[in-house]
């Protein structure tokens, strides 16, 4: 997803003289390309990401439109008040970018994992949060997010995401079906939907199709879509890399909660706990369940018996 | 009230201007007392500052007030703000009658800075460490335009502690931002304790200068002396510029001066009619016949 991004960026950059890209002297090499097509547009501000933060901010008041990259979780909790005061309360037009977001940097450590940059962006007013899932979202909504008005959190992988393929369009805002189903429903954010992808093929061997959407989108959220996925199944199941808490799961719940009658809502997230010991990504998601056989575990213990499942456990 | 239009450096009649930095206090005490808001020690302490910079430095007037090449003022410290709203109704800025409804729900002049509020504004402020990344965001900027657009910012020595003022100060060193000038009020006190006591009694002068900027250090009450360095703008070439501005806070008003108790306390009636009598000056917006 990053280098989708960078050559995304560089190539909006060319019909966009006001795009400026600044890092948190972080993204060996990965930027030499715009570096040379566009030299004076690209700041390295050291590693000070308030500074970076707030000269983004100071260049969208005199009307460029400033993307700010580092790592997510230096790019968002390192720099937090910048964001919500220079940022979201001026309303201005900064785009920042996460790599690695949620738990991208898995092996480094705690210092490294942005298991609540959802939580966090979503929480300042304005602020529109979008988890790719793939190079091709990354790439198709970088272009939506850098026409907007007001400022966007962009959470990007590490690297070496699979690439995965649905015939809907990828619309900024709008949730996007990767396959029709019934009976229950699941819905990711984020990266992790390469490994939905894989077990709905799981799912497939055994005879069963849940609906399945990724939400690219985290906020403002697809309330339509969900109200729509609700009245058709008996049982969603969110999926995210994060900490339980303000994510895309907890938005799921918020929106359903309104409602009288709603399925049996199961979220699937990396538990209340720094995630200690330096595992690989992959072995982190198997321990919370995210890997695609733990997810679809998940899905053939409801499709089985959908409303039997306590919202409450987990299998955190 | 004589409001002058002319922002050139020639000819400053600085017993002038220093009578009207009296009005300018007696604003601030008068809406402190009527807003019943605090800070008045730190919008005192400020006052000349804020005034040179508006008679002898920035190349903005009401009438350019949107000029994409004008000079930026950022107030960064900003529970300060009644200076601030002083002077640009003494500059024409704002219409006087808008003193009148500080710090009242919806109105312009808020408690604490907003530009939603106030579009005047360069940008809001009212948490410490901000304002120098924000204008060497703007410059930047106006830079890649080629623009001879200069930006000023001024923050409190208790903002010097944060370390975002560093990051930036370091990034416009390294950027060679000779069109950037940050004035410290240094008036000594913070809110709850003495800044050299919190900053180990080390030299700010001594801080912007290895960090690259060129800086100096002044008697921050003193209009001439104000007015003297803002004319050897840049300090450096080829540098940022500091000039550390060495005031009282409260200054002005004997009883508030150099007291802590005056950065929160609100004036009372008794307190503002002392004040008054001894800046021997009334609030812009206050008829002379209310006397």
């Amino acid at each position: 997803m990053k280098l989708a991004f960078v050559d995304k960026l560089t190539e909006l950059a060319e019909a966009d003289p006001n795009i400026m890209l600044l890092t948190g002297d972080l993204g060996f090499q990965i930027f030499d390309g715009f570096i040379e097509k566009h030299g004076p547009r690209y700041i390295n501000v050291g590693v000070a990401e308030a500074n970076m933060i707030d000269t983004a901010a100071g260049l969208a008041h005199v009307g460029r439109r400033p993307v700010a990259y580092s790592i997510a979780s230096f790019a968002t909790t390192r720099c937090f008040e910048q964001i919500k005061l220079s940022v979201a309360y001026a309303g201005l037009p900064v785009v920042i970018v996460g790599a690695g977001g949620g738990y991208g940097y898995c092996e480094n450590g705690p210092t490294h994992h942005a298991g609540e940059d959802l939580a966090l962006m979503c929480s300042l007013p304005g602020m529109t949060v979008v988890a790719p899932g793939d190079a091709g979202e990354v790439q198709q909504l970088l272009s939506q997010v850098m026409k907007l008005s007001g400022p966007a959190y962009f959470r990007i992988g590490r690297g070496r995401e699979p690439v995965y393929h649905a015939d809907a369009p990828v619309v900024l805002g709008k949730a996007r079906l990767l396959q029709q189903g019934e009976r229950i429903a699941v819905l990711s954010t984020g990266e992790i939907a390469g490994q939905l992808v894989e077990a709905l093929k799981i799912c497939r061997d055994q005879d069963m199709s849940p609906l399945a959407y990724q939400y690219h989108t985290v906020k403002p959220f697809d309330a339509e879509t969900l109200a729509h996925i609700a009245e058709r199944v008996d049982a969603i199941v969110t999926i995210e890399e994060h900490v339980p808490f303000g994510g895309f799961g907890a938005q799921v719940a918020c929106h359903l909660s309104a409602q009288s009658h709603h399925p049996v809502l199961k979220r699937l997230s990396v538990a209340d706990e720094f995630v200690l010991g330096g595992p690989h990504k992959d072995q982190m998601r198997r321990d919370y369940g995210l890997d695609a056989q733990g997810i679809a575990e998940t899905l053939m213990a409801l499709w089985a018996a959908p409303a039997a499942v306590n919202t409450a456990e987990g299998r955190q | 009230m004589n409001i002058a239009k002319d922002n050139s450096l020639g000819g400053t009649d600085v017993a002038g201007l220093e009578a009207t930095a009296r009005r300018i206090r007696a604003t601030c005490v008068q809406l402190a007392h009527d807003g019943k808001v605090g800070h008045l020690g730190s919008a005192l302490s400020c006052v000349d500052i804020v005034l040179a910079l508006y008679h002898g430095w920035l190349r903005v007037t009401p009438e350019t007030a949107d000029d994409y090449h004008r000079d930026r003022f950022i107030f960064s410290k900003g529970h300060a703000c009644t200076a601030l709203y002083a002077v640009l109704v003494e500059r024409g800025f704002l219409p006087v009658e808008q003193l009148g409804r500080y710090a009242v729900r919806d109105e312009p002049l808020s408690d604490h800075p907003c530009q939603h509020a106030l579009g005047l504004l360069e940008c809001s402020s009212g948490s410490l460490g901000h304002g120098l990344g924000i204008a060497a965001g703007m410059l930047y900027g106006l830079g890649l335009d080629r623009s001879p657009a200069r930006a000023a910012v001024l923050l409190s020595d208790g903002e010097c502690n944060e370390g975002s003022v560093w990051e930036s100060a370091m990034f416009a060193a390294a950027q060679k931002m000779e069109n950037l000038l940050a004035l410290v009020d240094y008036n000594g006190l913070q809110a709850v304790g003495r800044s050299d006591d919190l900053m180990g009694h080390t030299s700010l002068e001594e801080k912007f200068q290895a960090f690259g900027w060129g800086a100096c250090t002044i008697d921050g009450n003193d209009m001439g002396a104000i007015l003297k360095t803002l004319k050897q703008f840049p300090l450096q070439p080829g540098r940022p510029s500091a000039i550390i501005c060495k005031t009282r806070k409260g200054a002005g008003v004997s009883f508030m001066e150099d007291k802590v108790l005056w950065h929160y306390r609100v004036p009372s009636c008794e307190d503002l009619g002392s004040a008054l009598a001894e800046l021997g000056a009334k609030a812009l917006h206050m008829q002379e016949s209310d006397q």
